[in-house]
């Protein structure tokens, strides 16, 4: 037996590969975990995380030289020079825009579980039936009574806070206790939930960041300095969670620089027998045999090496047999919302940087309701006191103005949606075969965009939020639109669907490949559709359920 | 630059200035990336930040060092067109300067400085994103130079450690969320 043969094959080690790792190796399966950049090790290599403010030459900004290293990550907030090197770099790995998508990514041990907004909300039957109902792309082959107990598994693990606020529409989970509102979102929620009499609510965000602690891991200490990487171990990443885990089992073989360049295919056996990796360092060709791979590279990642494992069987791709592979990419559509301020509690204020905000479900199209457009959106927010740099109309010099600057300013509340994104079969990444790589392979070209139905739910989501602040009393209500651009929402989903028929998806209702039964894609790519709730906490429940599926089908000989 | 550079031309300013019979104030005396920032330019910005962070019973922006927090924010963070509009700014500054009082800022009282920079104060505060195009009396580079030494400072100032130790309660491990921390104990919790 060769020395690369493994039990399993994981490929990527963000939030999904991790998990995917750690039930592999708790299962009894040795298994390598493989991952395209270098390593980060959890504490010692969070480099930036006990800094002070004053401790970066620019004050965590961002300089002219930072914009033209990263023309894409320079289109949000992910860039500044507090974590600049966890995320990709871009002349290393460009990719194509037939229309314009910001990826934002990150090429390193941990993924982007490092940077995530760790914001974690189960879905409900209303999203899974949402497909069939509504006659859109394919229908979800499971339904939340299939994930309901997985989500219970990874909650409980993971350490997701939250209250149990019995909304209808986003079922409650097994959480840690809640983080407080502050005085403000306390008297704004108790408004909206009684003038809205359980048609809207609003509530504590349920963020992956733990209130109590758990075995090697500290409660949240309120820093909110969480994508530096926490020293205490308080959000949940592969570092703080699952790579402990899957080390402990002494199953696990963790490799950096590892990039996948393609599942090898077996045509007499109609299974994958393994991978060929590419090191990113010395440039050598590896390969890496198991009797299962599980594809973890994050959405986009992961169909670029299905993409990339063509075969004459199979010209475009592990799992192109449906025609769909690359194609129905979405993601969530933000960048609307409002925003304004908050008159009284000048009194009043708050101890800590709570790295979490609240939460407004949606509320649309439910319950009947029929809005020109279909599904829904939520919104995310938070009130504050502003501090430095606020309009001082008196002193705006001198001695006065030195000392009004450490006396807090004016509260304000603000909130910002996120939209679902219908399934679009010509919203799609493909290869391009004409542009390279530093290692010379094929980039990524990604064509997607809104269309109609997201334009619509957009003047509600306006709308809708400036309604809510001023009846919650919230003064100069100002709204903000923006072009919608895919990819901003970090939260591409789709390229692999799942679905009930191989003809019209990739994946069947255990994230298998139709075309090779022994590959699991349980990512983002995975998505028949997109809810408007943060997605990270669904991966981590299919992949749970994956894992454990696929270790039944070995153990009977399935595989 | 770093400071150590920063000091060795200072000291080859000071070497030459024991030869020659005056310091030449149009002599570079500072090389940052993107520019040359000469004594008076130096002088300038040092002295405008002052005035608006100035030395009380605490320290002031001399004391902080915050012009040269201006002129690397100038340096790493500014586009060109923008630092092109700055030193145009700063040549039209000057030239206000001199014509309202004959001298320049650096040699202004305290008094003839507030007055300048209250010029200023009274309109929507300027900055290089937020001017007001209405203004017709004084033009887009000049708000825009005030605009950026004024934000520049006193986004320096709020970001020292001084500031962030001693004059605000920021600590680097919080370890809890008080929802309802009454602003009268943040004063105690300074001291504290």
């Amino acid at each position: 037996m060769s020395t690369n043969t493994y039990d399993a094959i994981v490929i990527g080690s963000g939030i999904s590969g991790g998990w995917a790792a750690k039930e592999l190796t708790e299962k009894g399966l040795k298994t390598i975990l493989l991952e395209r950049g270098r390593d980060i090790e959890h504490v010692k290599d969070y480099v930036n995380a006990t800094k002070g403010p004053w401790e970066f030459p620019h004050r965590g900004g961002r300089t002219v030289q930072m914009e033209k290293d990263y023309p894409v990550l320079k289109r949000d907030y992910p860039l500044n020079e507090t974590n600049l090197d966890y995320w990709v770099d871009e002349k290393e790995s460009p990719y194509t825009e037939v229309k314009r998508f910001d990826w934002f990514r990150g090429y390193h041990v941990g993924g982007r579980s490092l940077m995530w907004g760790r914001q974690s909300y189960r879905w409900h039957d209303t999203d899974f039936e949402a497909n069939l109902k509504d006659g859109i792309g394919v229908d979800w082959p499971i339904r939340y009574k299939d994930l309901a107990p997985w989500y219970d598994y990874v909650e409980g693990f993971a350490g997701i806070s939250g209250n149990h606020d019995n909304v209808p529409i986003l079922p409650n989970g097994n959480f840690m206790p809640p983080m407080d509102m502050n005085c403000v979102e306390k008297d704004v929620a108790a408004r909206i939930n009684s003038h809205y009499k359980g048609s809207r609510y609003m509530i504590i965000g349920r963020t992956a960041n733990i209130t109590k602690p758990l075995p090697g891991r500290t409660n949240c200490q309120y820093r909110n300095k969480c994508w530096l990487g926490c020293p205490f171990g308080a959000y949940f990443s592969t570092q703080s969670s699952t790579l402990p885990a899957a080390r402990a089992t002494g199953n696990l073989t963790l490799r950096p620089w590892s990039i996948v360049t393609r599942i090898l295919y077996d045509k007499d056996t109609k299974k994958a027998k393994g991978v060929e990796v590419l090191d990113a360092q010395n440039n050598q060709t590896y390969q890496y045999f198991a009797k299962i791979v599980f594809v973890n590279a994050s959405t986009l990642n992961s169909a670029w090496v299905l993409m990339n494992s063509a075969t004459d069987i199979w010209p475009d791709g592990l799992g192109s047999s449906s025609g769909e592979l690359g194609h129905n990419l979405m993601d969530h559509h933000l960048g609307v919302g409002a925003g304004g301020l908050v008159e009284g509690y000048d009194d009043k204020y708050y101890f800590g940087r709570r790295a979490n905000g609240i939460y407004i479900p949606r509320f649309r199209n439910l319950n009947g309701e029929k809005r020109d457009y279909i599904r829904g959106f939520g919104y995310q927010g938070g009130a504050g006191r502003e501090e430095w740099g606020r309009a001082i109309p008196e002193f705006s010099i001198g001695g006065e103005f030195k000392d009004a600057l450490t006396e807090p300013g004016a509260w304000n509340m603000g909130i910002g949606g996120f939209g679902e994104t219908l399934p679009y079969h010509e919203n799609r990444a493909f290869l391009d075969k004409t542009k390279k790589d530093k290692w010379g392979l094929p980039v990524l070209a990604i064509d997607a965009t809104i269309k109609e139905n997201e334009k619509k739910m957009r003047v509600d989501m306006a709308n809708d939020a400036k309604e809510m602040l001023e009846l919650a009393g919230v003064k100069n209500v100002q709204v903000y639109t923006s072009e919608a651009v895919l990819g901003r929402g970090i939260h591409e989903m789709g390229t692999a669907r799942m679905g009930r028929d191989p003809k019209t998806s990739v994946l069947n209702e255990w994230n298998q490949v139709w075309d090779a039964k022994n590959v699991f894609v349980t990512d983002g790519a995975a998505m028949a559709s997109t809810a408007c709730q943060n997605p990270s906490l669904t991966y981590m429940a299919m992949t749970a359920r994956a894992a454990n599926h696929a270790v039944e089908e070995l153990k009977k000989g399935n595989l | 630059m770093d400071r150590r550079s920063a000091i060795r031309n200072l000291a080859l300013v000071m070497g030459s200035a024991a030869i020659l019979p005056y310091c030449t104030p149009g002599k570079p005396i500072a090389h940052y990336t993107h520019f040359d920032v000469n004594l008076d330019q130096q002088n300038l910005v040092a002295e405008l930040a002052e005035t608006i962070i100035p030395k009380t019973t605490s320290p002031g922006a001399r004391d902080l060092e915050l012009d040269k927090f201006v002129w690397l924010m100038l340096d790493d963070c500014t586009k060109k067109e923008d630092r092109d509009a700055f030193f145009k700014g700063m040549g039209e500054f000057n030239d206000l300067v001199k014509k309202s009082y004959n001298k320049t800022f650096s040699e202004s009282t305290m008094d003839e400085k507030h007055t300048i920079l209250n010029t200023f104060e009274k309109k929507p505060k300027p900055s290089q994103k937020n001017i007001d195009p209405s203004d017709d009396k004084y033009s887009k580079e000049l708000l825009g130079f005030y605009g950026t030494v004024h934000w520049l400072t006193a986004f320096g100032y709020t970001e020292s450690k001084y500031f962030m130790t001693k004059e605000i309660v920021w600590e680097l491990v919080p370890g809890r969320y008080n929802a309802y921390f009454p602003v009268k104990n943040l004063k105690a919790a300074k001291n504290g």
